[in-house]
């Protein structure tokens, strides 16, 4: 360990010397080389020195770029023996140099075709640090996404195509010769394409944590810079890069920070890349990337106020200490006593301000010194007075006689002032009572100012008249008053303001759709209370119970069996529901496509309460009475309100509303009428295929139905000469035997034709 | 505007209770003097090398500067804004100066001669003094050169270390500065291929805050040395097997999970992160 800390030293010094002057560094680095080679045996310790050197001197921007090329050759063997360590500080720093002498070797090895061995050399360091990207410790990864960002920029061809235009020290694919023996320009170039393929990767990978994300990303700047052959496909890739995604859900101190920096690192590579080129064809995009990641951080963190809150301190005066910095005067603090003004008297060359307007107290006309820190020293701040006599008595003694006289004289003058003050405002309104300037209150006195005859005048102006009669003043207790009750209201006005309501509700229902519905989501699951949140669905959910409970269970139940008369008088006041349920079928069509899950959502409530009266009804049957009536004779609102739906939507649907498929498979029951519907709505030629769909989506999903829906396809089969094609296609998977028998009867027919190649055949 | 209305409202709060009493002179100097000794790292210990950067490298960059040094670690420091700017005799009169052209020791006699009563009371020669004890005139980070040797800084307060002219590790005080630096690096280009961990840490802009800050950042500064140390001797000779857990984990990996740490112990200085290159 001794000879390598000699060693080392010697080391450091030699890097002093190149330190002060890098062209030195052409002298050293042979002489170094030797010592901290892998093969010299050197110590761990010397080794480590060794790569961080060679990773420093390769950087160093000291010497020139040809002088580094010729050295670089010399030192490709010890950095694969470095690549090839098991240190990880050693392996990193190789790859650092490594980064920096690439692009040197391939510049070498383009005005040099011949010199294989160094090439070779540098591939086999290339593919050592390729295999290693993937798999090693993060901190390695990350040097060797640098790595690859130089392999990517050597290997693309640069901005202009005309060499004598570059910059001679950007080495990049423009300068290799098509023809290369050692580097085929076409393989340099789809190793580069595949290398940027994999260094984007790294932005949409789940292997990818923070460090490597920001690696990256703060890599991919210059290549977006240097290259705009790739410059596009990088921002692409770049800008369908979430970095919100990457956060896992727990919100924890580290996830926030993460999440942060990794929007901030982003956006900083996406506004460097808008400074640089304004008028970047990408530009509209970039712009509203940066404003969606703006907002989503706004959601992803809720915090409107980032700013640090307000430090807390003490709102009742209590910090006097506070207060004084703060600049604003205590208030109400103790009278100090005069002792204490003259204790501290105002230094004689500071001008004594003149008094305030307005009433003056007597810690006012004492205070000569303005300055906050001494005018709010409170004294009650000695509670022992032993203590505050020793210090009030020195303090006396030292007092210098001329500023007292100068204080005492102030404070004279002041009284004067106050006296004089007084006596003027004594003479101006006798009304009003002299201010005692002498009282010991400082509290301000607002209406201490006299005041003139007009204002004398507003207030006579304002007071109540006094020349209206006076009231009697009841005499005994008074009673309780009590409105008169309104007369009650007719069937029609019922009705009416039913109405109105209604339509107040729906009117404030559309009014929400415009707002609310960009708002954020927030999914309660089942656990949530319906009609919670007071957005579109909570309201919808409210009117269309209101349509299916309120009244339900209201009407008589013998209603059916009731004369025509009886009904007549009933309808008025049950109709109410019906007209909620117009109203909702209507505000359903005025936008059926958007609001189709409103009525999902209003079906399955109709059908819950049909079902709910049912079972009910079975269970609290009166006795005697006839059960089939009630039952068979009203089918519920469920099926009714679901038809006129359907027929409703069905005149407007289009082939392509697929949105249909949903509400089909949603709502709460199928049966035949239903879906007959679809087959109804199959006679049109042009929306066979969305009514398949349908019965197919049916069939596949929804098994209770399947027996229906195949019934439904074969009456089409049958009767629709258009639909055939389509209905046989599922036919044959749902009920062969169909088309057999069809198959066997075609048979039958051909033969009693005899002649099968005439036959018309019925798929047109 | 500092004055509470409710307080107006009150008729007579009860009279203020007495401070503690506290032996007032000594409060300031004591904690400093009392525990320097364990956040000092020891020479012989591996240390990262660290930049503190804010918008004039005068109040809190040089605030920070001073405590890592204090701390032993090898410092340099650097503003990003286009000038010096230091409050003048009025909100719309600042004192403009250039970087890296002008010392500390000409801004103090400038101001000095200006108006010394006033410059004295809003602390601004104050910090300036500390300054030119720390390094002799403000640098520009846009101006710097990654990799070119600083030995002409030699007698800088922290530049042990830093001689070659790279960091591992820049602190900035603003998110402003933390956004102008990522960006200035994008237009250096990381010539050098090294990694730099960037870190913000929101700090106001007043001694106060500056001192906080400037403490806030030495427990980080202690903090990630020390993984960084441990790194160093882990996967020493045969050093792997030893560790486990978070401490075999390699130095860079491990530097969020230290700011979010710290992020707990120092809630009021929210902070940012990125791995960039020098």
């Amino acid at each position: 360990m001794g000879s390598s800390s000699q060693a080392l030293q010697q080391l450091e010094a030699a890097r002093h010397v190149a330190l002060g002057d890098g062209n030195h560094y052409p002298q050293i680095l042979p002489a170094v080389v030797p010592i901290i080679g892998a093969s010299a045996n050197a110590s761990l310790e010397v080794q480590r020195w060794g790569a961080d050197f060679l990773a420093e001197t390769f950087a160093s921007p000291t010497w020139a770029p040809e002088q580094k090329m010729q050295q670089s050759l010399k030192v490709l063997s010890t950095l694969k023996d470095y690549i090839e360590s098991q240190d990880v500080g050693i392996i990193k720093s190789a790859i650092q140099a490594s980064a920096c002498i690439y692009p040197l070797v391939y510049r070498h090895i383009i005005s040099d075709p011949n010199d294989k061995q160094s090439w070779q050399l540098m591939t086999a360091i290339k593919s050592n640090i390729l295999r290693r990207m993937d798999a090693a410790l993060p901190g390695v990864r990350i040097c060797c996404v640098k790595f690859v960002q130089q392999v990517v920029l050597v290997q693309t061809p640069a901005a202009s195509a005309d060499p004598r235009r570059q910059d001679p020290n950007d080495v990049s694919l423009t300068h290799v010769t098509r023809d290369h023996p050692l580097m085929p320009y076409i393989n340099l170039e789809a190793e580069s394409s595949g290398l940027l393929d994999r260094l984007l990767g790294m932005l949409h990978s789940d292997n990818s944590d923070a460090l490597l994300l920001t690696a990256t990303l703060n890599a991919l700047g210059l290549l977006i810079q240097r290259r705009p052959a790739i410059a596009n496909k990088i921002l692409s890739s770049v800008l369908s890069f979430n970095p919100v995604k990457s956060a896992s859900p727990p919100m924890t101190a580290k996830n926030k920070v993460l999440l942060r920096s990794l929007e901030r690192t982003t956006r900083v590579l996406l506004i460097n890349v808008l400074k640089r080129n304004p008028e970047h064809p990408l530009s509209g995009r970039i712009q509203q990337y940066l404003e969606r990641m703006h907002r989503m951080r706004l959601e992803a963190f809720d915090d409107s106020s980032r700013k640090r809150p307000a430090p807390v301190e003490p709102t009742d005066g209590l910090d006097a200490a506070k207060r004084q910095r703060l600049g604003a005067t205590v208030p109400n603090i103790a009278p100090a006593p005069p002792s204490n003004t003259v204790a501290v008297p105002a230094p004689a060359e500071a001008p004594i301000p003149p008094l305030p307007p307005g009433p003056v107290s007597f810690r006012e006309l004492y205070t000569l010194n303005p300055d906050a820190s001494t005018a709010n020293f409170d004294v009650q701040i000695f509670q022992d007075p032993n203590q505050l006599i020793r210090i009030l008595i020195p303090v006396l003694a030292s007092v210098d006689e001329r500023k007292l006289t100068t204080a005492t004289n102030a404070v004279r003058a002041r009284f004067e002032t106050v006296r004089q003050r007084a006596a003027q405002a004594a003479a101006q309104a006798a009304i009003a009572p002299a201010p005692l300037a002498v009282d010991d209150d400082d509290e301000y006195e607002p209406d201490f100012e006299p005041e003139n005859a007009e204002q004398v005048a507003n207030r006579i102006d304002s007071a109540p008249p006094d020349n209206l009669p006076e009231q009697p003043a009841p005499s005994g207790p008074i009673a309780p008053y009590k409105l008169p009750e309104a007369p009650p209201l007719t069937e029609q006005e019922v009705q009416k303001y039913g109405d109105d309501t209604i339509r107040r509700a729906f009117g404030m229902l559309s009014s929400l759709d415009e707002t609310a519905s960009k708002t954020k989501v927030q999914k309660g699951g089942f656990n949530r209370y319906a009609a919670s949140s007071f957005d579109r669905e909570s309201w919808v959910t409210i009117i269309s119970r209101l349509a299916t409970r309120t009244t339900c269970g209201l009407d008589d139940p013998d209603e059916g069996v009731k004369s025509e008369y009886g009904r007549m008088t009933k309808k008025g006041s049950f109709a109410l529901s019906d007209r909620i349920r117009d109203g909702l079928y209507n505000y359903i069509m005025y936008d059926w496509k958007r609001r189709l899950d409103l009525a999902i959502n209003w079906l399955n409530e109709e059908w819950y309460n049909d079902r709910l009266q049912s079972s009910s009804e079975v269970s609290s049957l009166p006795n005697g009475s006839n059960s089939s009536t009630s039952n068979s004779g009203t089918k519920g609102n469920y099926h009714r309100c679901c038809l006129r739906l359907l027929d409703g939507i069905i005149t407007y649907i289009e082939g392509t509303d697929k949105v249909l498929i949903r509400f089909m498979s949603e709502i709460p029951e199928i049966d035949m009428e239903i879906m007959r519907r679809m087959k109804k709505m199959a006679e049109d030629p042009e929306r066979i295929d969305l009514a398949c769909m349908v019965l197919q989506y049916l069939c596949m999903f929804r098994p209770p139905v399947r027996g229906i829906c195949v019934d439904v396809l074969e009456e089409m089969w049958r009767t629709n000469d258009r639909a055939k094609p389509s209905a046989r296609k599922f036919l044959a998977i749902w009920r062969p035997q169909i088309l057999e028998s069809e198959a066997e009867n075609k048979v039958k027919e051909e033969t009693m034709n005899g002649n099968g190649n005439m036959e018309v055949r019925p798929v047109a | 505007m500092s004055l509470d209305p409710r307080l107006q409202a009150a008729p007579q709060p009860p009279p203020p209770p007495p401070p503690p009493v506290e032996p007032q002179p000594a409060a300031d100097g004591v904690p400093p003097a009392a525990q320097p000794k364990q956040d000092v790292v020891p020479d012989d210990v591996f240390k990262l090398k660290f930049c503190t950067v804010c918008a004039s490298n005068q109040n809190r960059s040089m605030e920070a500067h001073l405590q890592l040094a204090a701390a032993n670690l090898p410092t340099i420091s650097f503003g990003t804004g286009s000038l010096v700017r230091l409050p003048g005799p009025t909100i719309d009169r600042p004192n403009v100066y250039h970087f890296n052209s002008t010392t500390y020791r000409a801004i103090h006699a400038e101001l000095a001669q200006q108006n010394t009563r006033l410059y004295t009371a809003n602390g601004l020669l104050n910090m300036l003094g500390r300054n030119l004890s720390i390094k002799s005139y403000p640098e520009r980070f846009q101006d710097w050169v990654p990799g070119k040797p600083r030995l002409d800084h030699a007698e800088d307060q922290g530049a042990q270390g830093t001689e070659a002219g790279v960091v591992d590790i820049i602190v900035t005080c603003e998110e402003r500065c933390f956004d102008a630096l990522l960006d200035d690096l994008h237009n250096k280009g990381g010539k050098l291929n090294r990694p730099v961990h960037v870190i913000n840490v929101d700090i106001k802009d007043n001694h106060e805050e500056a001192l906080v800050g400037g403490r806030a950042i030495r427990d980080l500064a202690l903090s990630l040395n020390k993984a960084a140390a441990e790194e160093r001797e882990l996967h020493g000779a045969s050093g792997w097997d030893k560790g486990g857990g978070a401490a075999r984990a390699g130095f860079d990996e491990r530097v969020p999970d230290i700011l979010a740490a710290w992020q707990e112990r120092w809630p009021h200085l929210p902070a940012l992160w990125s791995l960039a290159w020098l």
